[in-house]
């Protein structure tokens, strides 16, 4: 017993009442997309516009799932996002524990604020040397100049977030796995990372949404509809004078669905992962 | 130094070298682009001017008329973005790790905003926030927030606010997982224990939690006040930095330096000098949190 | 602890089978790449051989592919295709948000398309970049060459030679809400800018809805002002003896007068309420919706606004098209979109498309009302209204514009966000053009 019933009814009173907040804040642009994506094209961009369709339509979603190649854009963008979340998780652990542990070394401190200074150039001014070094690795229009940039893109940030959650996991508890005998690498996957299950989670979850959402790259390194990823192929709906808006909000709320799906069952990992072998109050 | 701190020392190079490759092969070229360019002539469009400038590019650059301008509304956009994202983080973070009904409904629509592309959740923000045509004006006048509709992004007090808005929509449920995920971490017998010894919520809040997320925040700030920083996307699907420079920020103009001007001696040495900003504010933190923590 | 473990494993073997499986997926990738590799080679292959050895052109085009026009490109384009054995057509879809950082990329790294679709501002830079073919040869030997209009392929040369060939046109003509323009009792759209701001007051008493909608912001406010600018006889740089350009407004104090009255012509429309108040920062998009939605009388626009009567039917039925209001002269602004074709080695290859897609045939199917061709003009629909506009038609001098299209849209900004003076804004923005003529190399020394 934490606090009193009383307080705890007004707490979760407060609860609700800032996650109902925070759920309206999140959803009201995604709401509006949905609703505008089974608009009839009359109805959506009106003087009135409004949450009410008056002749709800599949029209825009079938336009998107037949007469376009979103299932080809969807399918290369989880490709990528995976590569990419794979790559840079597997790197960024190893990466981070030294950062965490042995910042003490020149060279991994060299690292570490060389890392940071790659975080600080802006996007536009990567796009010539990028494609200057994609193009004499003889990789523009794969797969593999994406998932290269997206995971370097990605890799500093998960290094640093890997580092912050290490750093809150107390050293004894290494100490004692070495003295059993067991290897840096035993010590992490065996010690560690059961400890940070949530923050692999949330840090893959970086990762993956980091690649899915990427839009200036996507559209530069890739030359063909074979390739392209969803976020540059969703944009493709924006003409030069006219925006097909329906076809557009159709698009992104099939982009976006599947992933916030995922995440439903992901969270299990996020929530569950710790609490799962620690003791219930 | 003995001989397990040099295996331990050959162990780290080991696990940094990965991410090491990974940064060589596609940071480490285009970083020293930009620092070589940045004391150098280097426009596409005029080639007549080439070879070593000296200071002249971030002579030019400093002269800009809205450089000034746009150095502010850079401070203003990370300061406000990072702090309301992370006091949004907060307390969702907060509120989600409570044992209620339906939390996983509500995490899982917290993420929704990380999850629709920029570019398209830009242009919806921009369509819902027309005067004529959008809804949230629709809205707010028939509530009566408002009198008449307002052009939120068109007018010069609001525009840069107003990407500041959309921009911690977008960006705090990244905080909130982060967030989350170490509150997760929180030791509840410690918890139960202050509780015992009579500590109300605010000072089980303050004394226990929040020590806890002091490392995560802090790494979750830090990253986030470069991204904020060097962000370019919103402000340009939004404004395009407009109406007359008001959301202008530093990458904007470095933008606009390179692809529009193609002057990439000018945006090199902007983006320099941006870099030199950054790492002195990091330099000042990190002098003030040592002197804190002496005293 | 040990379900801590389990868990652990479970998840670490889960993320080495992605990658795994992520492994196998990517061969498929690196086929494709293989492929691509394969093809690029016979390109090469191709010099020496061209008559035998098939050649892949790279094609890039802005094209929307879920409207019928983009249907229609796409099926023409395969059409030719398929009537060329030496030659496979690779068209791709980009959208021209992005095109242009794509084409700057792609160029300074060396890997540029063999012909693709562009904006005509991006004009004097890719010329600057060395990376536009002459096609000045190809050009001279082709039968339907007097079939372009004559401005058109002027504004299409640098020192006499053609560096791009048109794709289609966007005249730009007043569009006008007929019924509102009787509600407040007028018959007929105004001639000039003084019947324009006085005909204001009593469509705005008589309707609630204001007059007329500008851009004040955003890639159409250049478009625009250069309008108004050759309206009134000024123009934003002229070619002088050297063959380089510049600005004369501040050694002729008659230009700088001209240039003056299209700055306070801005600040009449604001001051007498002829354009709503947010139009100073409205883009293409808000003006276009607007007057589609028949929030305001009248606009200078192109013929693409047709293409909204599918969404917005009510608003639309009233629309009509006539010439734009001027001062002194008659004249409107004409995008010229270009196909571009850059340098390569299969030149002759490229020419045989960009020679169809000017073709009659082409045009007829893709572009009937806004065809750079004169045998090719619509009688339905409103090309020909466009089309008889096509001789007072103005376009950008051909110089790089980037720094010279964002100081027209910031001298907008000062005439109406900052309400600078008329005559100052004329000044700074002559000084900006020569500044930045100055700066790409092209300001003439005169």
């Amino acid at each position: 017993m934490l606090i009193s019933r009383r307080k705890q009814r007004l707490l979760t009173f407060i609860t609700y009442a800032v996650l109902v907040g925070f759920a309206f804040y999140c959803l009201f642009p995604f709401l509006w997309m949905f609703a505008t994506s089974l608009k009839p094209d009359t109805e959506i961009r009106t003087l009135n516009p409004s949450f009410f369709i008056s002749k709800p339509t599949l029209k825009h979603f079938d336009n998107v799932l037949n007469g376009s190649a979103f299932i080809t854009f969807f399918k290369n963008s989880v490709f990528i996002a995976a590569v990419t979340t794979a790559a840079s998780l597997m790197i960024s652990i190893f990466a981070g524990y030294a950062l965490s542990r042995f910042i003490r070394f020149k060279g991994v401190k060299a690292f570490s604020v060389a890392m940071l200074l790659s975080q600080m150039i802006p996007g536009v001014l990567l796009l010539i040397p990028l494609y200057l070094v994609m193009k004499n690795m003889n990789l523009i229009n794969t797969y593999w100049s994406l998932i290269l940039a997206y995971t370097t893109f990605t890799v500093p940030l998960c290094t640093f977030m890997m580092k912050g959650f290490f750093d809150t996991i107390p050293y004894e508890m290494e100490e004692s796995a070495e003295i059993d005998g067991c290897s840096r690498v035993g010590i992490i996957f065996r010690i560690l990372l059961p400890v940070s299950l949530p923050s692999l989670v949330a840090t893959s979850l970086f990762a993956f949404l980091n690649a899915w959402n990427e839009f200036m790259f996507g559209f530069v390194f890739i030359n063909d509809e074979a390739h392209r990823t969803l976020t540059p192929g969703v944009s493709l709906f924006k003409g030069l004078y006219q925006t097909d808006w329906g076809s557009m909000m159709a698009a992104s709320v099939l982009s976006v669905l599947p992933i916030v799906i995922i995440f439903v069952f992901m969270q299990r990992f996020l929530i569950e992962g710790m609490t799962a072998g620690a003791v219930k109050g | 130094m003995t001989l397990r701190e040099r295996r331990l020392r050959t162990a780290a190079y080991w696990f940094v070298l990965p991410a090491a490759l990974f940064f060589i092969l596609l940071n480490a070229y285009p970083l020293i682009t930009v620092l070589w360019d940045s004391i150098h002539f280097k426009n596409l469009l005029n080639k007549s001017l080439s070879g070593f400038s000296g200071l002249s590019n971030f002579k030019e650059v400093i002269h800009n008329e809205y450089f000034a301008k746009a150095l502010w509304n850079t401070v203003v956009w990370t300061v406000l973005s990072v702090a309301g994202e992370y006091a949004m983080g907060l307390v969702s973070a907060v509120a989600l790790n409570q044992q209620v009904r339906g939390r996983s409904l509500f995490r899982a629509i917290i993420i929704i905003p990380w999850v629709v592309p920029i570019v398209i959740a830009g242009m919806t923000w921009t369509w819902m926030l027309t005067p004529d045509y959008g809804i949230i004006n629709l809205w707010l006048t028939k509530l009566g927030i408002i009198d008449k509709p307002y052009y939120w992004l068109g007018e010069l007090d609001t525009a840069l606010l107003t990407v500041v808005f959309v921009n911690i929509w977008r960006s705090f449920p990244f905080y909130t997982i982060s967030l989350l995920a170490s509150l997760q971490s929180v030791s509840r017998d410690m918890l139960e224990a202050a509780a015992i010894d009579g500590a109300g919520v605010r000072t089980r809040f303050f004394r226990i939690v929040m020590p806890q997320l002091k490392i995560v925040s802090l790494t979750v700030i830090f990253i986030h006040v470069i991204w904020t920083a060097i962000n370019f996307d919103f402000i340009w699907v939004m404004t395009e930095g407009g109406p007359l420079y008001a959301s202008e920020t530093l990458p904007i103009m470095i933008y606009r330096y390179a692809m529009e001007s193609y002057n990439f001696g000018n945006a090199s040495a902007l983006a320099s000098m941006m870099l030199g900003f950054m790492i002195c504010g990091f330099i000042l933190y990190y002098l003030f949190s040592q002197r804190k923590s002496r005293t | 602890m040990k379900a801590r473990k389990s868990t652990a494993i479970v998840i670490v073997t889960s993320l080495l089978a992605l990658m795994l499986s992520a492994c196998g997926g990517g061969n498929g990738g690196d086929n494709d790449a293989n492929k691509a590799d394969a093809s690029g080679n016979t390109d090469s292959a191709a010099t020496g051989n061209e008559a035998e050895k098939e050649v892949n052109l790279k094609f890039w085009a802005a094209l929307d592919p879920s409207t019928d026009e983009g249907k229609t490109i796409q099926a023409k384009v395969k059409e030719f295709d398929e009537a060329h054995k030496n030659i496979s057509v690779d068209l791709q879809v980009i959208t021209y948000d992005i095109l242009h950082d794509k084409l700057v990329a792609s160029i300074n790294a060396g890997d540029a398309p063999d012909i693709s679709w562009g904006l005509a501002e991006w004009f004097g830079e890719f010329n600057n970049f060395g990376a536009l073919a002459d096609l000045t040869p190809y050009v001279d030997k082709w039968a339907d060459k007097n079939k372009v209009y004559a401005n058109v392929w002027d504004a299409l040369k640098v020192d006499g030679k053609v560096m791009a060939l048109p794709n289609y046109l966007g005249i730009r003509a007043l569009l006008y809400h007929e019924q509102i323009l009787k509600d407040a009792g007028f018959d007929a759209p105004p001639a000039t800018w003084d019947e324009l701001l006085a005909m204001s007051a009593a469509i705005k008493d008589k309707t609630g809805k204001e007059a007329y909608g500008i851009a004040g912001a955003g890639v159409r406010s250049p478009q625009e002002l250069i309008m108004y600018l050759a309206q009134n006889d000024v123009q934003l740089a002229k070619k002088m003896d050297d063959g380089k350009y510049k600005n004369t407004w501040l050694d002729n104090p008659d230009e700088l007068a001209k240039a003056t009255e299209v700055f306070k012509f801005y600040q009449d429309l604001q001051a007498n309420k002829t354009i709503t108040a947010d139009a100073k920062t409205w883009g293409w998009e808000e003006e276009d919706q607007n007057f589609v939605l028949g929030q305001y009388a009248m606009v200078v626009n192109g013929p693409w606004i047709e293409g909204r009567s599918t969404e917005n039917p009510e608003g639309m039925k009233d629309v009509k098209v006539a010439a734009p209001p001027y001062k002194k002269t008659p004249a409107t602004f004409m995008e010229i979109a270009p196909l571009y074709v850059y340098n390569s080695d299969h030149l002759d290859a490229t020419w045989e498309l960009a020679q169809f897609l000017m073709s009659a045939d082409y045009q007829n199917a893709v572009n009937p009302s806004k065809a750079p061709r004169n045998d090719v003009v619509s009688e339905a629909g409103w090309g020909k209204d466009f089309m008889a506009l096509a001789d007072q038609g103005v376009v950008f001098p051909t110089v790089s514009l980037g720094g010279i299209t964002k100081a027209m849209e910031d001298a907008l900004a000062r005439t109406m966000l900052k309400n600078d003076s008329p005559e100052s804004v004329a000044k700074w923005l002559a000084e900006a053009i020569n500044k930045s003529l100055e700066t790409t190399n092209e300001l003439s020394g005169k």
